[in-house]
Order: structure tokens, then C-alpha cells, then sequence
């Protein structure tokens, strides 16, 4: 139900301030409905045939964990971002965006397998455990390539980061336990939650050694205490990557880091670092990495395809949740970037282009609002063509060479979610930004204003001066990345809204999508 | 108390970050080599004809535009430097120093580079930004020396033609004790039950060497100690409680005076521009590089919560329990500058430990770069003393009970 003029009708309609739920599913046609349909199916029948066999655990985990209960509204989140979407751009997003969810469930179920607060007395959970490593969220986990026979889990990923954006109220009551605590409440939401979640003892126990890290920002470096803490009766082992990451110099000691998470796992767990697993593993790293490289490629286009949060959502939680090694991530990284060739060569002969504006989205995007992208370009025709976020770590391994290996799995690292542009100097964002405009074409950025992360990290007035001499628009968003209550959705859509309006002077395509509640929706 | 002699010379000293005897060593030829942070050895900056000036901004106003170009959720200190920066105060510096440590401190010190804040006539200047190790093993600390090396020592050496041998080090070194030893004699009459220092004056007095050319004020120092070798203390101790304050960056002796004004006094200084960490001195070796020794001591007295393995944290829980016991104090108080992200984390999960685990009583604070007359600073602290008094009381009446008993 895209516009329609004559009734008045649109996108917005599908929104009430009272209720969670939307009114009804759209109608997007009976093809694309069908589709779409078929999809919600699929998504909520995976979850049942996977999680369904363990139905007393699945149980007890909603009444243990509150962050459990976000999960069960991951429909409504992809249907949040396949909003307004038809034909092609709707089946990228599908493919995209159950990739997630193929991989969020396999480690829900993983979870309660071997959580040791829901299974205290089970001595197969025990097993698990002890040959199971706990990852903080931000700490990437390609270390593990060379592991092939001990088992994994990001713990802070599965009860915060992905929650919070599947469920905007999702992080809501950790922040709020922390600073009952007496943290600042200017601190970023989200190492304050993970915080939070430790404080009130939310956190499942799943392995028997635990690797933290100082990625990607001061905030992550704070909560190491609190993890740390949390965890203080296990073995931890900190990876702390370099900060001026550009300088070759410092690699040495990034390498010399790493190789000491390597002893810690060999030394913990009784194993042995495995080349061939790792050259396997960094092979489809670099055909994964290859895939997202050709879809950035398509965009910098006429026909930009695949854009807006699939793009990134799926990068990230590739990279930063699974380490590029969920077989599922892997296939849909390269389908949807065939899939997006095969667009492109359509769009390209039929010659029509389906947008005002082209954008590319700098900075950390809200959590609890991933699908502005698809707003913006639903309600004002803006297509985002790429996120700072998912432009982490593209480098390639080099196979076979040991030694430059490790240079670059510590690349890798350095190069994680949102470090690759905040850290190492003013270069990696400011200068990576004019970049990437000029790549992509875009005549805007659209800049994500968290304001707890001191206003996209102090460079709020550089960025400024610096977009009127390249004669870019630069639309600041605020937004408060984990807690809607600071910045609510309205609110950046509003900040949206002022500009197109007042700066372009454009109308929307559609009006009924301008402004509308959702405050109370997932 | 009798005023100390050179008290008022002290203070004058801090009232512009280009004071007189900066100026005084730059007519002679000296180099001034800024820098803020712990993390850049200040030793270093001293070395040959350089000396060091650690950079405050004294009686900053509006904010405005430093605010414009790092947000109003960015550290003070941060955007109090940027903006007197860009004022022109900073113009003497010949060099600046700056270690990519915390965001805002880094950013400000990018947002001055990219300001071109320096005096455009020095023709030699040069930036600094150096990484800094995350702890305090051998690795950290070669690395640590790679990045001096490479970044500081050799700049200063091609741009100024500083002498950076390992005798010059040396020489440096044995400066920087001398001032250390008389700030740490110093520093020992707070020890007293009824100490002949306050905490206000030893913060002045240690915030001068920070920010002067060291061999211009030694003398001023060497007198000050003798002072206080004969110094009588009033006669009724005019505190109500002794107080260890740890933290983050305090360059702002009215912070300290707010706190002795309402009955808390302060015997031990474990915050940046203290002088724990920063005036122990350096022990050398014959046998090892001198500036991996230097390194190595910078990156093991470290309290920045940066350093945020578990036995660097457990190491600054334990030695604010031994300041605390060594300078007989009554509680601590937690500070922190609002909007520094480290200090916030540390603050919080310290304040709960040094409470519940090592049964201190403790005081957490947020607050503005400066804060001297902040009325809900000044409440708190009152409540805080009252409640270590009635504390105190408690315990002498329970005391009694047992003996009865």
C-alpha cells in the first residue's frame, strides 16, 4: 500500500500510537504480499522447529532472562525494514535480513543447551561449557578460525546488541539498573547496559574462559571492568589492538597480542592452533568480504541495489557475531550479491532510477531505529548507499603466508565495527568520509548524532566547516543509540523532515509517512 | 596556620598557562614542549633545552566555540583547552605532546591540529600523538618505547637538534627526582595527625612544578620545605574529617579548597595533577636502555582507568586503601569531570568496592571543570562529613560499650 492520492491512504496508516502491533500486514501487491507472507512463515516456522524441542528450557530462559522475550518479535523488526520495499529490493531484504535470524536462533539454541543458570545440574550443559570460549560483544572473534574444535559464543551480542535492535525497549531496564547504580547517565547506552545486564546477574554463563577486549571506545573500555568483575572467578584474556592503527610500526605488537589470546585458548582448553582450519576459515572471509565489496561496487552506481540497514545489519552481525563463520551468513552474503548483479543489469537496462537523493549514512546508527534508512527513502526518496558500520575490516588475508596472517587477522581487529572510522586518528572518519561521498556520488550524508557518543567523538564542528566546503548536505540525526526515551524515533525522523523540508523544499512521497507515533512499537 | 612564604608566588604562577617563568625560560633560549596527560612521560619533555608545561586553562569563561566544535556532552577539561587554543594562550609552545589515550583528549588535541592553533612564526613545530599501551607487560612497554621514540624523542631531536642521548636522559632524570624528592617531603607533612599543610596549598605547590620550568622553581621549593620543617599548626585542627580524593584531572585548586572550606581535608592528591602518580621518582639502572626503563615506570604507576585488565584494577583498589591508611584518612572521595567516559565506569564500580569490600567510606562525585563555587558540590561534601562524624561517634561509643562490657 504504497501512497495512494486519491484515498489519502500510506505508509504511516500502518502505524498506531496505542499499540504495539501494526494494523494490518501491507498489501504490497499479490505477488510481492505472497512473498512477503511466505517469508513471516518461514521466519516464525525456523524458530519453532529449532527452539520448539526444547520447549521446558525455552521456558524457563523467558521467565530468567529478560532480554530472551525481545527475540520472539523478530518478524515484526524485518517487517520493519520491508516496509514500502517491492520486487527485488524486498527479496535482498528478506535474504538479508533471516540470515540474522538463521543465526540469532542457532545461538539462542546454543544457549540453552549449555547456560549454567538454566541448567545448573546437567552434566552434558557442563561438557559444553567446558568446551566453550565467551566472547565480549565487541570483541571480534576470528580467532577462533584456528580453533576448529572448541565452540564459541558472544555473550553480550545475544543479550544486548541484537536485542536492542530487534526490540527498542529491549536495553531500557538494564540502562536504567546501572544508573540506579550510580553511573553517569551521559555515558553511552551501551556499554551502560551491558553493565546494567551484569548488575542484575542477566548475563547466561556459557563457557569456561572469557576474552574481553579495549574495542571499539572508551565506553567498551569501562565495561571491561564491570565484565571483568561479572566474570572474576573465570580466565580472561584481554585483546587491546593498537589505537593509531595506520602506522605500520605498531603492528608488531597487535600481533604479539593476539598471539597471546592464542596461548590463553591453547593453555585453557588443551588444544592446538590449526593452520588449515584458519586458511579454510579466511578463504570465505575473503570471499564473504569479496561479496560485500561488489554490492558497495553496484551502489556507487546509477542502480545502487541492495542499500540502506540490510546492508550493514547484515555485515556486522557476519563479522562481529559470527566471525564469518555461520555457513547460512556466508551463502546469503554471496546469493543476495548475485542476486544484486542480476538487479543491477535489469535497472540498468530499463534506465530508471528510483530516488531524489543518494546518501551515505556516517557514524553509529540508533539501535532502536536501524530502519530509518528505508523511512527516508520511502518518505523522501532518499537511498542510502552505504554505512559507515558495515565498512569494517575489507581488507583480504593473504593464504598461506603465516606470518602476514597475523598482520592481518590484527587488521582485522583493528578494523572492527565502528573502531575502523572512530579510532586512529581524525583521517579514518573525517577525511574517510569526503571519501566515500566522492565515491559513492552522493550529494548527502546522513549523520548519525549519537549524542552520548560525544556527538559523532568530538568532531562535531570539523564535520560541520568541512561539508559546507565540499558542498555536501550533511542532515545530523540525533538519536541515543540504545534508550529511545533520550531521542525518540519521531524525533529523528523529525530532524529529518525539517531539513528536507526546510533546505530542499521538497514534499513527500508520501505524506501519511512524515509523521506518525510509534513509541510503543517493538 | 602562618601563610607559607611563597604561597602567593605559587598561585600568580597559575594564573596564565604563559606565566613568567615560561616566559623567563624562552627569552633563555629553552624550548616549551605542552602536553596534559600522564601518559606522556613528562621527564622527556625536559630533556636538554626543553622543559615541559603541562596545559590548564586558568579561569576559563564561555565555551562556546570549543563547545561548537566537540559537543556539549564532551569533557570540560578537553573543550576548556580547545577553546583557550583557540583564544591564542597556547601560542608558546614549541611542540605539542599528546597521547591518543582518552577520545576527547585526543580529538582536542586533533581539532587544535587541524585549527592550526600553534603560532604560525614556528616555523619548526611539530604534533605529537602518541598510541599508548592499554597495560603494563614488557610488550606495552617496548611498544610504548617504539612510539617515543619514533614520534617524540626523534622529532625533537631533528627539529630542534635536543640532544636526546641516553646521558641527556639521565640528566632529565636526575632533575626530575629532585623536584620529586622535595614535593614528596613536602607531601609527608600531611601525614600528621594535625598536618602543617593543607591540601590546598600542597595543590598549588604541586601544580606550579607542573606547569613551570622546573629548574626556575626549585629553589622557591627547597624553601618551602624548610618552612614547613618549623610550621605550626593551629593549635585546634580546623578539619572535621581527612580525606584521600582520587579521580580524574583536577588543575583547579578551588576544588580543593571547596572541600577543606566544608571540613574535609585532603592528605592525599591520587588524581591526574596530583602528585600520586607523577612525583615518585625514577630509578635507574646502569645496565638497560634508559628510556625503556622511563616507560616502564610511567606504564607501572599509572591509575588512569584506561589500564583496565583485572590486575591493574585490583591495583588501584588496594593502593587507595593504602593512601588511606598511610595518610590516616577518614574516607575517600570519588571524583570525576563530568563527561569523562573512563573515570564515569570507575568511579561507579569503585565507589561500591571501597565501601562494601574494604569497609571505607566513600564519596562519588561528578562535576564541571570548575567547580569552586558549585553550591550542590559544596552540600554534598557537608553530607559526606557529617555522616564519616557520625560514623566516627558510633564507633567511639561502641568502643566504650565493649570496654564497659
Amino acid at each position: 500500500m504504497a501512497y495512494n492520492p486519491k484515498t489519502g491512504k500510506g505508509l504511516g496508516d500502518l502505524y498506531r500510537g496505542d499499540s504495539r502491533a501494526m494494523r494490518h500486514r501491507e498489501w504490497k501487491g499479490f505477488r510481492d504480499t505472497m512473498y512477503d507472507f511466505g517469508r513471516w512463515l518461514k521466519c516464525y516456522g525456523f524458530m519453532a522447529c529449532k527452539l520448539g524441542g526444547h520447549p521446558i528450557l525455552l521456558v524457563k530462559a523467558m521467565l530468567r532472562y529478560r532480554w530472551m522475550l525481545s527475540y520472539l518479535t523478530a518478524a515484526n523488526m524485518i517487517d520493519r525494514h520491508t516496509i514500502g520495499l517491492r520486487g527485488n529490493e524486498l527479496r535482498y531484504v528478506h535474504e538479508e535480513l533471516f540470515a540474522l535470524v538463521h543465526n540469532a536462533t542457532i545461538n539462542v539454541k546454543e544457549i540453552l543447551q549449555r547456560d549454567e543458570h538454566l541448567r545448573p545440574n546437567s552434566k552434558k550443559a557442563q561438557r559444553l561449557r567446558e568446551n566453550t570460549v565467551m566472547f565480549d560483544e565487541m570483541t571480534p572473534s576470528n580467532i577462533m578460525w584456528g580453533f576448529p574444535t572448541l565452540d564459541w559464543m558472544d555473550i553480550a551480542m545475544m543479550t544486548i546488541g541484537m536485542p536492542g535492535e530487534v526490540d527498542q525497549q529491549a536495553n531500557v531496564y538494564y540502562i536504567d539498573r546501572i544508573e540506579e547504580f550510580g553511573m553517569a547517565a551521559d555515558v553511552c547506552p551501551l556499554p551502560a547496559a551491558e553493565c546494567g545486564c551484569a548488575v542484575v546477574n542477566d548475563y547466561p554463563i556459557l563457557g569456561k574462559t572469557y576474552i574481553t577486549s579495549t574495542m571499539p571506545c572508551d565506553g567498551s573500555i569501562g565495561q571491561t571492568t564491570f565484565m571483568a568483575r561479572y566474570f572474576k572467578d573465570l580466565p580472561i584474556y584481554q585483546i587491546t589492538p593498537p589505537q593509531r592503527f595506520n602506522e605500520p610500526e605498531v603492528q608488531e605488537f597487535a600481533v604479539h597480542n593476539l598471539q597471546g589470546c592464542i596461548d590463553f585458548i591453547e593453555k585453557n582448553y588443551g588444544v592446538k592452533w590449526d593452520w588449515d582450519s584458519f586458511w579454510e576459515n579466511a578463504k570465505k572471509y575473503n570471499e564473504s568480504t569479496q561479496a560485500v565489496i561488489d554490492k558497495w561496487d553496484i551502489n556507487c552506481t546509477d542502480y545502487p541495489q541492495v542499500c540502506g540497514a540490510a546492508l550493514s545489519l547484515t555485515r556486522e552481525y557476519e563479522f562481529q557475531g559470527a566471525g564469518c563463520m555461520d555457513p547460512y551468513l556466508y551463502k546469503a552474503q554471496l546469493k543476495t550479491t548475485e542476486m544484486a548483479k542480476k538487479g543491477y543489469e535489469k535497472d540498468a537496462a530499463k534506465g530508471e532510477k528510483n530516488y531524489r537523493h543518494r546518501a551515505i549514512v556516517w557514524a553509529c546508527p540508533a539501535h532502536y531505529y536501524t530502519n530509518f534508512t528505508y523511512w527516508a527513502d520511502k518518505c523522501w526518496g532518499v537511498k542510502t548507499l552505504v554505512d559507515m558500520e558495515c565498512m569494517l575490516s575489507y581488507h583480504m588475508y593473504h593464504i598461506g603466508d603465516e606470518k602476514q596472517a597475523m598482520i592481518d587477522m590484527a587488521s582485522s581487529y583493528e578494523r572492527m565495527m565502528m573502531r575502523s572510522h572512530t579510532n586512529g586518528g581524525y583521517v579514518n572518519s573525517l577525511d574517510e568520509c569526503w571519501k566515500m561521498v566522492k565515491k559513492f556520488n552522493a550529494d548527502m550524508v546522513i549523520m548519525y548524532d549519537h549524542v552520548s557518543c560525544k556527538n559523532v567523538g568530538c568532531l562535531h564542528g570539523l564535520y560541520e566547516d568541512q561539508a559546507r566546503e565540499h558542498g555536501v548536505h550533511m542532515v545530523w540525526i540525533p538519536h541515543d543509540l540504545m534508550d529511545p526515551r533520550t531521542v525518540s524515533r519521531v524525533a529523528m525522523r523529525d530532524a529529518f523532515n525539517k531539513y528536507m523540508t526546510n533546505v530542499f523544499r521538497e514534499e513527500p512521497l508520501d505524506p501519511t509517512f512524515v509523521e506518525y507515533e510509534d513509541a510503543l512499537t517493538w | 596556620m602562618k601563610d607559607l612564604k611563597h604561597l602567593y608566588y605559587f598561585e600568580s604562577l597559575l594564573q596564565d598557562a604563559n606565566n613568567e617563568l615560561v616566559r623567563q625560560a624562552q627569552a633563555e633560549g629553552k624550548l616549551a614542549i605542552g602536553y596534559t596527560c600522564f601518559h606522556m612521560p613528562e621527564v622527556l619533555l625536559n630533556l636538554d633545552k626543553c622543559f615541559s608545561t603541562r596545559l590548564r586553562a586558568p579561569n576559563m569563561g564561555s565555551m562556546e566555540i570549543a563547545t561548537y566544535y566537540m559537543c556539549n556532552g564532551s569533557c570540560e577539561y578537553s573543550r576548556a583547552l580547545l577553546e583557550r587554543a583557540m583564544e591564542g594562550n597556547y601560542q608558546y609552545l614549541d611542540a605539542m605532546a599528546g597521547v591518543d589515550l582518552c577520545e576527547a583528549m585526543n580529538r582536542c588535541m586533533e581539532n587544535m591540529e587541524l585549527l592550526q592553533i600553534q603560532d604560525p612564526n614556528k616555523k619548526n613545530f611539530f604534533w605529537v600523538n602518541t598510541d599508548v599501551a592499554y597495560s603494563d607487560d614488557e610488550a606495552s612497554v617496548k611498544h610504548t618505547v617504539e612510539q617515543l621514540r619514533r614520534k617524540l624523542l626523534n622529532k625533537l631531536h631533528e627539529n630542534y637538534g635536543v640532544d636526546i642521548s641516553d646521558d641527556a636522559l639521565r640528566a632529565a632524570v636526575a632533575e626530575h627526582n629532585e623536584v620529586c624528592r622535595l614535593i614528596t617531603e613536602i607531601g609527608e607533612y600531611r601525614k600528621l595527625d594535625n598536618p602543617t599543610i593543607t591540601g590546598y596549598e600542597f595543590h598549588v605547590i604541586t601544580l606550579a612544578t607542573y606547569v613551570c620550568p622546573k629548574y626556575l622553581i626549585i629553589d622557591k621549593l627547597r624553601e618551602t620545605l624548610e618552612e614547613l620543617k618549623t610550621r605550626e599548626p593551629d593549635k585546634k585542627p580546623n578539619h572535621r574529617i581527612k580525606v584521600v580524593v582520587v579521580g580524574s584531572e583536577i588543575d583547579d585548586p578551588d576544588l580543593i579548597r571547596l572541600m577543606e572550606e566544608n571540613g574535609a581535608l585532603v592528605v592525599a592528591d591520587r588524581f591526574c595533577y596530583g602528585s600520586i602518580p607523577g612525583r615518585q621518582e625514577i630509578i635507574l639502572n646502569d645496565g638497560e636502555d634508559v628510556l625503556t626503563q622511563i616507560c616502564r615506570q610511567y606504564l607501572q604507576a599509572t591509575e588512569c582507568p584506561r589500564h583496565c585488565a583485572p590486575h591493574r584494577v585490583q591495583y588501584r583498589y588496594d593502593h587507595v586503601a593504602q593512601l588511606v591508611k598511610d595518610y590516616k584518612a577518614d574516607g575517600v572521595i570519588y571524583e570525576q569531570m563530568k563527561f569523562c567516559t573512563y573515570w564515569s565506569y570507575e568511579r561507579t564500580l569503585a565507589s561500591h568496592v571501597m565501601a562494601d569490600e574494604y569497609g571505607i567510606p566513600t564519596l562519588s562525585i561528578d562535576r564541571p571543570y570548575r567547580s569552586g563555587n558549585s553550591g550542590q558540590l559544596r552540600t554534598r561534601i557537608q553530607a559526606f562529613v557529617e555522616n564519616v562524624e557520625i560514623k566516627k561517634i558510633k564507633a567511639r561509643h561502641e568502643a566504650k560499650m565493649q570496654e564497659v562490657k
